[in-house]
């Protein structure tokens, strides 16, 4: 899933270990969910939005998924 | 759970693990050893030999789960999936050579081996999946 996490990380100046550990989860989790390999929990994804004071929708695009599931 | 936790959890794996993998091999390859030299060998000790082998084989076994339990949700799914793909090869590999057995394809075949092919597709397939960082 597309995501603006990488854009909303840096604008903060912060590294993927940063953000892993304010997320409580390794940097390779970090990395794979801003390389779109890996789609994060519900829970995660809450987690990730409240950090940057967003909605879920504004960092995460399912837009995609959503025209593949209308298919 | 934070990012010192999730570290720990690998730690914690690799501190039971080693001693179980070292008990293990103690195990098999003392005993080997022991069986060849005594005369006649013991049947309580050649039972008791193989049963006392799936001891760290559990031990394994839980330690694996623990770490499923405390590492972060990106790693568990990783090893999960690495899991279901090792015991698939293995299940596989061991129905096909069950098979060919009943069918008097082939003969004898030491079922030992696929014990340690599960660890290795699992780790291989944990590795295809996440690379090194993920073992």
């Amino acid at each position: 899933m597309k995501n603006t996490i990488k854009l909303l990380r840096t604008e903060r100046g912060w590294s993927q270990a940063t953000l892993a550990d304010q997320l409580g989860v390794s940097r390779q989790s970090v990395n794979a969910v801003e390389t779109g390999k890996y789609d994060p929990s519900l829970p995660l994804a809450f987690a990730i939005a409240r950090l940057f004071e967003r909605s879920i929708e504004e960092i995460f695009d399912d837009q995609e998924n959503i025209a593949q599931a209308a298919e | 759970m934070t990012q010192q936790t999730f570290k720990s959890a690998g730690r914690r794996y690799w501190r039971a693990f080693v001693p179980l993998m070292a008990i293990y091999m103690l195990i098999v390859l003392g005993g080997s050893y022991y069986l060849k030299i005594i005369d006649p060998e013991p049947r309580w000790l050649q039972v008791a030999l193989g049963v006392a082998t799936a001891l760290p084989l559990l031990g394994f076994f839980a330690v694996m789960l623990r770490y499923f339990a405390e590492t972060d949700e990106y790693h568990r799914q990783i090893h999960l999936k690495g899991f279901a793909y090792g015991a698939a090869i293995t299940i596989s590999a061991v129905t096909v050579v069950g098979s060919l057995q009943m069918f008097d394809a082939i003969g004898y075949v030491e079922l030992f081996w696929f014990n340690p092919m599960f660890f290795i597709t699992y780790g291989l397939s944990t590795y295809a999946l996440g690379g090194r960082q993920c073992l």
